[in-house]
């Protein structure tokens, strides 16, 4: 009798670990770098990508998905739940009109910063109608 | 091959190895549950940080000034080193999965405690990182009290700092304690390349808990 999984699972060569490290490394230092630049709307996009670039190559290498069909089927389906999570929330919180606090039901509890887009008492940064520090 | 019986001889000798359970077939079609076991579990760790990055994406397109005044509380340079520690300590994992793979014990356990090692690592920075914020009174929702703000609402971005990089560490410390448990069984000769599945599926955990490391990243400490 043999061990099927010893040839069904392709052993990789710590070489080629030790490059897809050095890839992810400098893709670092790049999302670093690139975070001083200013792209406009398309900032948090860059960082995305990139970090998308990070992701594929330790799903890809570490995790073994380019071996490993299967369970790759099974990973990607899930994000694919995960992308139709977020493009859903965000049609929904794209078309939807502001809330305004008079339209919530219950007052909302006052704490230090709290009010968001309220009046800020400029010296302290506290929001007005707050006792002075 | 063919459909052979599952020979009685296997069990009764302890056959290859004695790791193989009974409701198994043979070794690979154990290996192949296993994993299939921890991917379905991953899917469900994405899902469950989605929800948090789902979350997250909504605050910051609704209050970008807030998060954006308050990512500067951040250290960048000590959210890089850890970016960087994890990176390696998902290089070392999967060494010792290579090293289990090819049946070199020395180097597997070698490779398991520097992994522990960059954890460690990670969790004492991810701690300078918390006193610091803690003693500034950057805390999650009504705990807020940072004085000296010109921007208001900044603790909702310390909810998601907290929740999300809290879950995160979270799982490094389980990952950790995984890890603990592969030294134990290492050391005392389980794996080989005939049997390595825990160091495998163990793997997987880390690398998940790397790759959500960086998302996270870009998003708490390099908005600009």
């Amino acid at each position: 009798m043999t061990h099927a999984n010893e040839h069904a699972h392709p052993v990789t060569s710590p070489k080629t670990y030790g490059l897809v490290l050095l890839a992810l490394l400098v893709l670092t230092v790049i999302t670093v770098q690139a975070s001083y630049f200013d792209f406009g709307p398309w900032n948090t996009v860059v960082a995305l990508i990139i970090a998308s670039a990070k992701g594929s190559l330790v799903a890809l290498f570490f995790m073994h998905l380019r071996h490993d069909k299967f369970n790759a089927v099974i990973f990607v389906g899930g994000l694919l739940f995960l992308a139709i999570f977020l493009i859903w929330t965000l049609f929904d919180i794209s078309t939807r009109q502001t809330v305004l606090p008079s339209n919530l039901k219950t007052p909302v509890e006052e704490f230090p910063g709290a009010p968001l887009g309220g009046p800020v008492r400029p010296s302290t940064g506290q929001p007005r109608g707050m006792p002075a520090q | 091959m063919s459909t052979a019986v599952p020979s009685a001889h296997a069990h009764a000798e302890g056959g290859h190895t004695p790791f193989l359970q009974h409701h198994f077939r043979e070794m690979s079609q154990q290996f192949d549950a296993a994993k299939i076991g921890m991917w379905l579990f991953l899917v469900t760790e994405v899902l469950l940080f989605g929800g948090l990055f789902v979350g997250y994406g909504i605050m910051h397109a609704r209050h970008p000034e807030a998060f954006m005044a308050a990512h500067h509380h951040l250290d960048k340079t000590m959210g890089a080193l850890n970016t960087v520690v994890l990176l390696i300590s998902s290089f070392t994992m999967v060494l010792s999965v290579w090293a289990a793979q090819t049946s070199r014990k020395k180097l597997l356990i070698l490779f398991l405690l520097l992994t522990l090692a960059c954890a460690g690592t990670f969790m004492v920075v991810k701690y300078f990182e918390y006193s610091h914020k803690f003693h500034e009174g950057l805390l999650p929702g009504k705990y807020y009290s940072h004085k000296g703000d010109t921007v208001p609402g900044q603790f909702l971005f310390f909810s998601f700092y907290f929740m999300m990089t809290g879950l995160h560490g979270i799982h490094v410390l389980l990952g950790m304690a995984a890890i603990a448990w592969l030294v134990w069984r290492a050391a005392r000769g389980h794996f080989s390349s005939a049997y390595y599945a825990p160091v495998e599926i163990t793997g997987l955990y880390w690398h998940l808990v790397d790759l959500i490391w960086i998302y996270l990243f870009p998003l708490m400490y390099l908005i600009s």
